[in-house]
């Protein structure tokens, strides 16, 4: 990818295809004030790339963020975007889908905006299995406050907040996700802009509540652990005969921290919130048909 | 004060598992059937399990009253050890009902016929043996006792059968029956008692116009979210608070509209705001350690100017305080919680009609300026039953969103715009055109962070300004005075459930010949300060009577408007006693309580 | 509970009350509970008849208002009745299941008002007039100016009857062995006392003794009363006058001598030192006639309430009548008696 980004002639190039594709229809006005290298300019093009290729219209997509580095990504997007506090990006989501089951719904954030302030959501975003998809921008460091350890942070990193060095233990996002019964859990790696891209689009056709891990090195504030360069050297795309439908097989596949796997871990097609919503509704003796929320395919 | 010839308060006592509180509800329901005005207040014990102590207190009167009476005319008990204490509560002449023969032998001083003071009336029978000989069982006593109550003042036997009969329709044929025959035994011996006491109970008041209602406060802001067209609730359990939760959960559906428990209280108004959001009438509910979780979410909506509506039903704090105690202790964090200059409308109902108003006016004004609005309420508010009579005409905007217009197709949509009325329109997802990104960050017109000086006085005076519109929202009393007209000795200023005492203290002391009027007021937030300075002109002392220790309103009152004003606060747990507001008022007058009668 | 002696008084009548009134004049510290079977507060019985004259709200006979009881710290428990008392125990048992501890005990019951075992069988068909309820009950069941047939007449009856009479109602006296009680009347007396009540208005009749009462309702009398000797008179209402029996019962286990009341020497107390007696419920020794008698009317049982009073405090007084206990002719040809005096 690096070698690419390096041509701008390539760009002007491809420049008309680009256009004619429709996916700069899902791009702001505004320029990404993320740090030249940032694995959130991959998920952006993931994004808009899989948002145009779902065929959604523009309107009808909702992106909500929270705090961190990837706070102002709906600002970037050309959807209907809610950038919200830190850590309450799933219940958020969850009011908007509950209001209006049309419209689909990404949430980005990353590694502290999720698993520390927000780490009691996602189990009830799971287990609830919210029809929205979860990007989670795991980069193991306080990007956006200049530095600080993060709940994915390596142990023994050196942060300003850990200048003895980070003496826990990382937490193991898929391990957890898995256990609270997210419905499709994947992990892509922002080094992988292709897969990365297809994983986007993947978890946002799922039915249900999709979770993307997506490792992306901190070319800032992190030169040690997990930087691109380490990053490449250890994922591995999933063994083949990976079978999505078995949860201890995921499981197995999460535990691998050390050399993390790339593709769908965890697969499964369950009522979501709005097909229970409706369900007790109709139980209440409303005149709901079944079936009726929308689904991106 | 006896309004139109009907006044009337009973009070059944028990423990838990004695049917006490079932008891009371028929006897309102029923008087509510027959006509009167009703306002009941139940006290349940804080724990689950146990024999903690059950009292359902009632009052019938002609005309709805806003207060429960200080002092109650007739006692049942239904579990003397509970009782005993609240002997001392009956009025003179008043009537206390109990057992004379109870199972055991008791010790000197258990049984309550030792308690009465001398001016009370007794009635003494049998309730356990009643119940055992109608029924076979003592399960009955309860419904003897309320039979007893209707037989001896001349209450309709057949509303009664009709509202038993209801109560317990869903249950096997022969529970009604039972109940039945325990409440016929009890009115026939009732019916035949000598009356000794001054209790009389008046012709029903002339059928009103329109339906009454039998709601209580949690119950009243229920049907205040449904005629409002509530479409999504979020919630978390809390006392008191629960309950509104628990009946939307139940009703929501029915009506094919979704509620949700959530994990906590920010997931609920994150909820609750996200599906403002996206432009559905959207609420929840919670107690003060629930906002006080709540308040970085409030300044969200505040500053995204996302409509959301929660209610607030106070409790005994700070922390866990007391859970199942009343108190008006939120106020402060109602008003102003959270970070930054972050107002939003509060409003505060003082009676059962305006939780209901209250409601459905608060999704109107959350969609109008596009603002949190809290209704306050207060456990005592919550927990008590009113009727309430509301004409059909009376109904709340479907809609008062002010509606994105799409523009010219190279006119970017401005969603937080100038605009004259202060008012921005609003686009909601889903809509062609008016993409754009909400914000907790300082943002421009367009929605864009930006950090400007500029900006942010411009943004902080529209979030401002816009609110100051809500104190001539249509349809709803924001003040209101009472008692004398022009200049008064004692102008009492009151909120929420205290006004109501505050309201009965006031004419006692009308009666007594002091000038004296009281000023209810609901909006809270933005302060209505004219009708409020008004009133403070024209009243020699201003008293502001709340149930909390700081005198929030008091402190509100006094540094908005730079007026001193006499705080009378106290945090019992309990309502505010008539008589400590009245005593307050005697001593602002000059009068003590011997110059006085 | 405090360590002040707790004084129990059973009976809510004069006796019992002016006990209560001096005893806390004497004791300011001690307790003292008032125990009364019925549901008011001491009130003036010698103005029952007044239910006639209008005035029918209990609390005008009220003779001290309730903050009375408040303001002296006298604990009224009404409603209350003694099924046992166990004087070892020195504990009252009321029949509510309630034991109350005692220091010293006064028994001021009085008395109820006697049937004839005859007539009980129909005592729902007749009235009595002996407290609030009971005047009330038989006022309101008497038509304006219909007609009373008094059975007995006593000197309460009679005092009823003359208010009767000068109420507009008619009443018809069917004497017998009680008629004047408590005064007792000689043979030779009696038909110049009879007279004497026809000159106030009152029918005496004698037909005999009474079979039957008969439940009449519906037709123009609800009442009528049939005689052995077959003759019958029709009434409104009929009302029993037989004089007051001592109420006792409670006290058969407890240990004190009883004839048909409470026997009490002249200080009156009982045969055990803790426990007195007075008013109409207790037989005094009267050393002149060796034996031992009642004393009624209302100076004589207020008197009793304060002796006993001041000897359960210590004191050794006897109680001695100052009463003169004839029943009298006045000029005007009516009777007059003691027993009808008394002092609001």
């Amino acid at each position: 990818m690096s070698a690419e980004l390096k041509e701008p002639v390539y760009l002007e190039e491809k420049l008309k295809d680009i256009q004619d594709s429709g996916r700069l229809d899902f791009r702001s006005g505004s320029l990404p004030t993320w740090c030249p290298g940032c694995g959130y300019y991959s998920m952006t093009e993931g994004v808009t790339n899989s948002l145009n290729e779902l065929g959604l219209k523009n309107e009808n997509v909702v992106c909500v963020s929270g705090i961190g580095c990837a706070s102002r990504f709906p600002f970037f997007v050309d959807v209907y975007g809610f950038h919200t506090l830190h850590g309450r990006t799933l219940p958020v989501a969850t009011g908007i889908k509950t209001a209006n089951d049309d419209l689909t719904v990404v949430v980005v954030g990353g590694d502290g905006d999720g698993f520390a302030i927000g780490g009691g959501h996602i189990p009830h975003a799971a287990k609830r299995n919210v029809d929205i998809t979860y990007l989670l921008f795991d980069n193991g460091i306080y990007g956006l406050t200049k530095g600080q350890t993060s709940p994915t942070s390596s142990q023994g990193f050196k942060t300003s907040t850990t200048p003895y060095e980070n003496r826990e233990q990382p937490l193991k996002p898929l391990m957890m996700v898995l256990s609270y019964g997210a419905s499709w859990v994947g992990q892509a790696y922002a080094g992988h802009q292709h897969h990365l891209a297809d994983m986007i689009k993947q978890a946002i056709a799922h039915r249900g509540f999709s979770y993307l891990h997506i490792l992306s090195p901190c070319v800032t504030f992190d030169k040690t652990n997990m930087t691109y360069q380490n990053m490449s050297m250890a994922v591995r795309p999933l063994p083949e005969d990976h079978d999505t439908s078995s949860q201890m097989a995921a499981m197995r596949e999460a535990t691998k921290t050390d050399a993390p796997g790339l593709g769908v871990l965890f697969r499964e097609d369950r009522p979501t919130l709005g097909d229970n919503l409706d369900a007790i509704a109709r139980s209440a003796g409303a005149d709901i048909k079944p079936g009726t929320a929308q689904a991106a395919e | 004060m006896t309004i139109n010839g009907t006044d009337l308060q009973i009070a059944f006592c028990g423990s838990a598992g004695d049917g006490t509180i079932a008891v009371g509800d028929i006897l309102k329901q029923a008087m509510a059937m027959a006509g009167y005005r009703v306002i009941a207040f139940d006290q349940y014990p804080a724990e689950i399990r146990g024999f903690g102590k059950c009292v359902s207190r009632t009052r019938v009167t002609g005309e709805q009253v806003y207060s429960m009476k200080q002092q109650t005319d007739i006692l049942v008990s239904l579990d003397d050890s509970h009782a005993i204490p609240h002997a001392s509560e009956v009025r003179d002449f008043g009537a206390v009902i109990y057992d004379n023969a109870p199972m055991s032998l008791m010790a000197e001083g258990e049984h309550i016929s030792g308690h009465l003071q001398p001016g009370q009336i007794p009635y003494a029978l049998p309730i356990r043996e009643i119940s055992e000989r109608a029924t076979g069982s003592n399960r009955g006593r309860n419904m003897v006792a309320l039979g007893f109550v209707a037989g001896l003042y001349g209450l309709q036997q057949d509303v009664f059968h009709t509202i038993i009969a209801r109560k317990f329709k869903t249950k096997p044929a022969a529970v009604t029956t039972d109940n039945t025959a325990a409440f016929d035994a009890g009115f026939d011996l009732g019916a035949g008692e000598f009356l000794f006491d001054e209790i009389s109970i008046g012709e029903p008041p002339a059928k009103a116009k329109h339906e009454a209602r039998m709601l209580s406060g949690n119950s009243a802001v229920v049907e205040g979210c449904l005629d409002a067209g509530i479409e999504a609730y979020f919630g978390y359990p809390i006392t008191p608070a629960t309950t509104i939760m628990e009946r939307l959960v139940s009703e929501m559906p029915k009506r094919g509209k979704r509620a949700l428990q959530t994990e906590d209280e920010i997931s609920a108004i994150a909820a609750t705001i996200g599906a403002g959001y996206a432009g559905v009438r959207s609420a929840t509910a919670t107690s003060g350690p629930g906002l006080a979780l709540m308040a970085e979410m409030l300044g969200l909506s505040v500053m995204a100017e996302v409509p959301a509506v929660i209610f607030v039903s106070q409790r005994g704090g700070p922390s866990t305080g007391m859970p199942t105690k009343t108190e008006q202790s939120d106020l402060n964090l109602a008003v102003f919680g959270g970070s930054g200059d972050a107002q939003r409308i509060v409003l505060a109902p003082t009676n059962v009609e305006g939780c209901w108003r209250c409601a459905g006016k608060a999704f109107e004004m959350a969609e109008r300026y596009q603002t949190p609005v809290i209704v306050l309420l207060d456990l005592y508010l919550s927990n008590r039953y009113e009727t309430v009579v509301v004409s059909p005409d009376e109904q709340f905007e479907p809609n008062m969103s002010k509606p994105m217009v799409k523009g010219k197709a190279d006119e970017k949509y401005q969603r937080f715009a100038t605009t004259d009325d202060g008012i921005s329109p609003r686009a909601i997802p889903g809509q062609l055109g008016g993409i754009h990104t909400v914000t907790g960050l300082e943002h421009n017109d367009m929605g864009r962070p930006s950090d400007q000086p500029n900006i942010h006085m411009d943004m902080s005076e529209k979030r401002h300004n816009k609110l100051a519109k809500a104190i001539d929202h249509p349809g709803i009393t924001i003040t209101k005075r009472f008692g004398d007209e022009g200049d008064v000795d004692v102008g009492i200023l009151a909120w929420g459930s205290t006004f109501g005492e505050s309201l009965e203290a006031m004419m006692l002391a009308r009666e007594e010949g002091i000038k004296c009027a009281a000023m209810k007021v609901v909006m809270m937030s933005p302060l209505p300060e004219q009708p409020i300075t008004d009133f403070m002109d024209s009243a020699s002392e201003v008293l502001i009577p709340e149930l909390n220790y700081e005198g929030q309103f008091a402190g509100i009152v006094s540094g908005t408007l730079g007026r001193p004003v006499n705080r009378l606060n106290m945090v019992p747990g309990t309502p505010m006693r008539v008589d400590d507001i009245l005593a307050e008022i005697r001593k602002l007058a000059g009068r003590d309580k011997r110059d006085a009668a | 509970m405090s360590s002040a002696p707790h004084l129990v008084i059973i009976g809510n009548g004069v006796a019992g009350n002016r006990a209560a009134e001096i005893l806390r004049e004497k004791d300011k510290d001690c307790r003292i509970s008032i125990i009364s079977a019925g549901p008011l507060l001491f009130y003036n019985r010698y103005e029952l008849p007044d239910v006639f004259k209008g005035r029918q709200d209990w609390r005008d006979y009220l003779e001290n208002p309730p903050e009375y009881f408040s303001d002296n710290n006298i604990t009224l428990r009404r409603k209350s009745i003694v099924a046992d008392v166990d004087t070892e125990r020195r504990k009252l048992v009321l029949a509510h299941r309630e034991e109350v501890s005692f220091d010293q005990l006064l028994v001021a019951t009085g008395g109820s008002g006697y049937l004839p075992e005859r007539l009980q069988e129909t005592a729902h068909l007749t009235h009595q007039f002996t407290t609030y309820r009971s005047a009330m009950g038989m006022y309101r069941d008497l038509p304006k100016g219909g007609r009373v047939v008094m059975l007995g007449g006593d000197m309460i009856g009679l005092d009823l009857a003359r208010t009767l009479i000068e109420t507009g109602y008619h009443v018809t006296v069917v004497p017998g062995d009680r008629t004047f009680w408590p005064h007792e009347i000689s043979a030779e007396e009696r038909p110049k006392y009879l007279s004497a009540l026809e000159t106030m208005g009152m029918e005496v009749i004698n037909h005999g003794e009474v079979e039957r009462i008969e439940d009449t309702t519906g037709s123009a009398a609800a009442r009528r009363v049939v005689f052995v000797s077959g003759e019958t008179v029709a009434a409104d209402v009929v009302v029993t006058q037989y004089g007051l029996a001592p109420m006792v019962d409670f006290m058969s286990t407890a240990g004190v001598d009883i004839e048909r009341g409470l026997l009490v020497n002249p200080q009156l107390k009982t045969t055990r030192d803790e426990i007195y007696a007075a008013g109409d419920v207790c037989q005094i020794w009267e050393q002149e006639s060796n034996g031992y008698r009642f004393y009624y009317g209302w100076r004589n049982v207020r008197k009793m309430g304060e002796i006993s009073a001041r000897n359960m405090m210590g004191e050794e007084v006897p109680f001695e009548t100052e009463v003169d206990e004839h029943l009298i002719i006045k000029d005007d040809g009516s009777i007059d008696s003691p027993f009808w005096e008394y002092s609001a």
